[in-house]
């Protein structure tokens, strides 16, 4: 069974009088242990696509199944608990809560779901010291290096040992040292604990880590292609 | 304007529930002080609008010591007709029973109507249309029946009575009925009181009140051309002994005097009220500030002046006050009705018979509340908007930092409560000025702004005990409530510092009066010794003029099943401007039977037994403090004989009067004021009798017309608790709404941080929390802001209570109370604001849960 399936997926935001469609007639399968990356310029809908396919948002068509769960059948409350074990989610801007030290924003999604307190934080502790983190642990975001920031991202997106991890432009707002640095870790990540990864971006050396491209132009995916190197006529530029 | 307009008024109208959240509070603050300063006017004024509308044109009275003078005294006074025409009169109280089973308080006067007509203007209705006075003569015949009495024409057309109606009225214990012979035009005299006046002939009302022989007082009218003051002092230097001048207006100035504590205190409590109101304006204000600093940078940037941005936050402030005075104009005038009913019980029972006078607004009022409201609001204003006139035209560029600085302690938050704290310690010690607790006032001010500056660290202290707590102990809910907290601790400060405050209010009064409420049932059961008390139905409260007539006091003491009986009689006196209580009590019977409370000397059963027969007098706690006499004091009355001194044999404590009361020996008291009817009786049953069936079997032996109120023992101790509780109703009242208007501001403030929040909410949805958790959240954090906030006004509290207790309640009234916790009604009440403060998370919960799941944040 695939981790994901999308079958003719659409979606249309109504913004003012005007529909604005972000998305149409996507249809995607990722196996477990996949490693995709999904390219395409600004605003052609990759990250729209990423929401859909972590339950963040319903489909306005088409059905997304994750796990075998059709996720347009769930309720707000089902849909959330999905979420909260199933799927992890790295974004460009680290999104930390500036309230919660390292080791509680990575253990948050556990937490959340339940955990004790002491497991949460012993397993939160436990992957930051994999992700060389580990006299981080009681620092606040706003203490941390950016690229310690996105790591923090990663493991809280992985703490809960989802199915799926999904990152959107993770690289985004990193140097090229610290943005490398990351994008091993996420290979990394699939590998060992053969999490399903999903990357948007629109850099040519991220898209290349994917042994699989998606690339979508206005809300469709144009080509879908099994690679180690970049795309070529691609316009990386933003 | 523009700028105005778009920056200001149309946030404003996007977050319509903070600005009307706001407007509402001040309009809260404004219109309860406004309504405690009405209903305190209206009683003033009721009283001072009689007293000059009865007083008509008298210009000057002759009064003698306490209760009238004697008859036979104006004889003596004759030359006064040198001066103007003179007008001897009776004037007493009655308590009329209507057709329609209504009761009224009637005011009546007893005049010679020959010598009266020339100081005031009366006009009956059948001369009407004559549109002039009856003709003396014809007036007088009207008047010349014992039992004939002249209403208002308003009052009987309220209670359809005509010429040749009976009229049942309630003097002392005794009923009469008398005959409405005429009525009165709405003018002169009739014109007080909302027409419940009366006019009788004098001799009639000399027999009506019990009170043959003598006249209350002689008012004189001036020839023209004499200035009042020569006169005034001409007039002082002739009178005999035992009598005094004086202008009608003095017995105003001494029920103002009176109410004087009482009122500033109501005042005082009132501006708690207006105090958070203007602490939300602050809020909002810092609020809008700090959410909104890129934007500020961004209006830096584009030219716009520092002091066309502090301009902006001042008009949005001044705006906000005003809709807030406008509505609590309104407001305060309907509340003034309630607190018009409320204090208008406690005057009742503790001070005079307040006539119900309607609460009017006056532009007075409406200038008062936008004279106080807006530039206190302004000011409070002025901090935040300083601080964003502040702000760099960079912060446009840096991107807005939702991430509060961690918090580090300033000089201000180190020193300043200390300061502050040592201030308000030297306050209490200083005395009262002119007989108001002003400093004491500032201290508690003083403590209050300490707590004020106090909240950003006990935020700061508590934050950190939490995540210690929450870590190990707490649910990710409490953990992530706690953190929120910790990291805006300058939005949050203010909004827990108006709650701490006016919660510290709440707890210190709750102290006072449960210390006072102590006090009071520890003194009643010490001195309400008696098996049963004899008051007349119609007393309301102990400056009452009511009397027991001869007869029912013969028939109580010479029942079978009394062993002793104590007559208390009293009036009241004018001592150095004040009104003052002077009584007299059987002290053989009272030593024997009754229990004082002696404050000074120790031996004060000793010193009240030698004083019988001597000059002397035992005074209560409350007229030693006021006129600061002590034991072997002298104190000078005027007496029916003149001026005499008496020793100050003793001082007790006494909580029935805070003007205070001098008593003296029954014996001494008929020397100087010969024999006057008692007031009340306390009556000492035989052993092993029960005071319940003795009462019924009194009752049954006294004459059927007879109108008295027979207390047991225990009723009246109940009876004295429940006045005592009543009198506070309107002290807590004003605390509720203060307390109402905090927990406002800590809801404004969460759906504020909630709104500026909406990044990390979206992304706690995404990291899997569900609507519930960041409900649940939500409303923890509220409970927490609670805590925190009784925490801390619960220790602040304790301090104002010691204030209250100590020094305000001292120098208002005059009256030690003993310092007592009511530590299970404390307990109790903190509970439920800290549900009251959760269920003000309610609204902000549902808002933030509504929340959808991130986009990129």
């Amino acid at each position: 069974m695939p981790v994901l399936s999308a079958e003719g997926v659409g979606k249309t935001y109504t913004r003012g009088e005007a529909p604005v469609v972000a998305v149409r007639e996507v249809n995607l399968t990722l196996e477990k242990g996949e490693f995709a990356a999904l390219t395409g310029p600004s605003g052609c809908g990759k990250s729209t696509l990423l929401h859909l396919c972590g339950g963040m948002d319903y489909p306005t068509r088409g059905r997304i199944w994750l796990d075998g769960i059709d996720l347009g059948s769930l309720d707000e409350g089902r849909l959330t608990r999905v979420r909260r074990r199933q799927v992890g989610f790295v974004f460009q801007s680290f999104n930390l809560l500036p309230t919660l030290t390292a080791l509680e924003n990575t253990a948050l999604p556990l937490m959340l779901d339940g955990a004790s307190p002491e497991v949460a934080r012993r397993k939160a502790a436990g992957l930051l010291e994999r992700l060389r983190l580990l006299h981080r642990l009681g620092h606040y975001p706003q203490q941390l290096s950016g690229g310690e920031m996105q790591r923090v991202g990663i493991a809280r997106a992985v703490c809960h040992d989802p199915l799926l991890l999904l990152a959107d432009e993770p690289t985004g707002n990193l140097d090229s040292a610290s943005g490398s640095d990351v994008l091993e870790l996420l290979q990394e990540l699939n590998r060992s604990l053969g999490v399903t990864v999903l990357l948007a971006t629109h850099s040519a050396e991220m898209a290349a880590a994917g042994r699989r491209v998606l690339h979508m132009v206005d809300g469709r995916i144009e080509s879908d292609l099994e690679s180690r190197r970049p795309i070529a006529g691609h316009d990386p530029g933003d | 304007m523009d700028l105005f307009r778009t920056f200001i008024l149309r946030r404003l109208r996007k977050e319509k529930l903070r600005a009307l959240a706001t407007v509402v509070g001040v309009a809260l603050g404004i219109a309860v002080v406004l309504a405690v300063r009405m209903a305190n006017q209206s009683s003033v004024r009721s009283f001072e609008t009689a007293l000059e509308t009865v007083a008509g044109k008298t210009s000057l009275e002759i009064a003698g010591s306490g209760q009238g003078l004697r008859e036979e005294r104006l004889l003596e006074l004759g030359w006064l007709e040198r001066f103007g025409q003179i007008s001897p009169v009776i004037e007493g109280e009655a308590r009329a029973s209507f057709p329609s089973g209504e009761r009224e308080w009637l005011k009546i006067l007893g005049v010679d109507i020959l010598r009266d007509e020339t100081l005031r203007d009366y006009r009956l209705v059948r001369f009407a249309d004559r549109q002039q006075s009856p003709p003396p003569r014809e007036f007088l015949e009207l008047l010349s029946d014992p039992g004939a009495i002249v209403l208002t024409q308003k009052l009987a057309r309220r209670y359809g009575l005509d010429p040749g109606s009976g009229l049942d009225l309630d003097i002392g214990d005794r009923r009469k009925t008398l005959t409405v012979r005429g009525l009165l035009l709405d003018r002169g005299p009739a014109r007080a009181l909302n027409g419940t006046f009366a006019l009788m002939d004098i001799a009639a009302a000399q027999w009506l009140f019990g009170r043959l022989g003598r006249i209350d007082r002689v008012d004189l009218r001036l020839k023209p051309g004499i200035s009042i003051d020569r006169a005034e002092a001409a007039i002082a230097a002739r009178l005999p002994e035992g009598l005094r001048v004086q202008r009608p207006s003095r017995r105003g100035r001494q029920v103002e005097k009176m109410l004087e504590a009482f009122h500033f205190n109501l005042t005082a409590l009132s501006h708690i009220a207006l105090l958070v109101g203007l602490f939300l304006i602050y809020n909002t204000v810092s609020l809008s500030v700090v959410t909104r600093r890129r934007e500020v940078g961004i209006l830096r940037a584009v030219g716009v002046s520092r002091r066309q941005v502090a301009g902006l936050f001042l008009a949005e402030a001044g705006l906000l006050a005003a809709l807030g005075c406008a509505l609590g104009i309104l407001l305060g005038g309907w509340l003034a009705r309630g607190a018009l009913t409320l204090t208008g019980s406690t005057l009742d029972r503790l001070y005079i018979r307040s006539a119900a006078e309607p609460v009017s607004l006056g532009p007075e009022h409406l200038v008062l509340a936008f004279a106080v409201g807006i530039p206190l609001a302004l000011l409070a204003a002025l901090v935040p908007a300083l601080e964003a006139s502040r702000v760099p035209p960079t912060e446009a560029v840096r991107g807005a930092d939702r991430v509060e600085s961690r918090f580090r302690l300033s000089w201000r938050q180190r020193w300043l409560p200390a300061i502050l704290s040592v201030l308000a310690v030297g306050f209490a010690c200083l005395d009262s000025v002119d007989g108001l607790p002003l400093f004491g006032y500032a201290a508690c001010l003083a403590i209050v702004f300490a707590v004020a500056f106090l909240v950003p660290v006990v935020l700061h202290v508590s934050g950190r005990v939490g995540s210690r707590l929450t870590r190990r102990w707490a649910g990710v809910e409490a953990l992530l409530a706690n953190a929120n907290l910790s990291g805006s601790i300058p939005r949050i400060s203010i909004s827990v510092a108006a709650l701490a405050v006016s919660l510290s209010m709440v707890t210190a009064i709750t102290i006072m009066i449960g210390s006072f409420r102590e006090t009071v049932q520890y003194w009643v059961e010490q001195t309400l010794r008696a098996d049963l008390f004899v008051a007349p139905a119609t007393r309301s409260n102990v400056y009452s003029e009511s009397t027991l007539s001869p007869e029912v006091v013969r028939l109580i003491s010479t029942n079978p099943r009394v062993a002793a009986v104590d007559p208390f009689t009293s009036f009241n006196i004018d001592y150095q401007g004040r009104r003052v209580l002077l009584g007299s009590g059987d002290f053989e019977v009272h030593l024997s039977h009754s229990g004082l409370l002696f404050k000074t000397p120790r031996q004060g059963q000793s010193a009240m037994r030698a004083a019988i027969g001597e000059d002397a007098a035992v005074v209560s706690e409350s007229f030693a403090l006021r006129h600061r006499k002590a034991v072997g004091d002298r104190l000078v009355l005027t007496t029916d004989q003149g001026q005499r001194a008496f020793r100050v044999a003793a001082v007790y404590y006494d909580y029935s009067s805070d003007q205070g009361v001098v008593v003296l020996d029954r014996s001494t008291f008929r020397k100087y004021y010969g024999d006057r009817p008692p007031r009340s009786l306390a009556v000492y049953l035989k052993e092993g009798l029960d005071p319940e069936r003795a009462r019924s079997e009194m009752l049954a032996g006294l004459p059927p017309e007879s109108r008295l109120f027979v207390h047991t023992n225990a009723s009246l101790k109940t009876e004295v608790l429940r006045i005592f509780d009543n009198t506070f109703t309107i002290t807590y009242a004003l605390e509720i709404i203060a307390v109402a208007v905090a927990i406002l501001g800590v809801a404004t403030t969460l759906v504020t941080l909630i709104l500026d929040r909406k990044p990390e909410l979206a992304l706690l949805r995404w990291a899997g929390a569900e609507q519930r958790q960041i409900r649940k959240m939500v409303v923890i954090e509220a409970a927490l802001l609670g805590a925190v906030s009784q925490g801390l006004g619960g220790v602040a509290g304790i301090l104002l209570s010691l204030i209250l207790v100590f020094v305000i309640n001292v120098q208002s009234f005059n009256w030690t109370i003993q310092f007592h916790l009511p530590a299970g009604f404390l307990l109790q009440s903190s509970l439920l604001i800290l549900l009251a403060t959760a269920i003000s998370g309610i609204y902000p919960a549902y808002r933030a849960g509504r929340m959808p799941p991130a986009r990129e944040a």
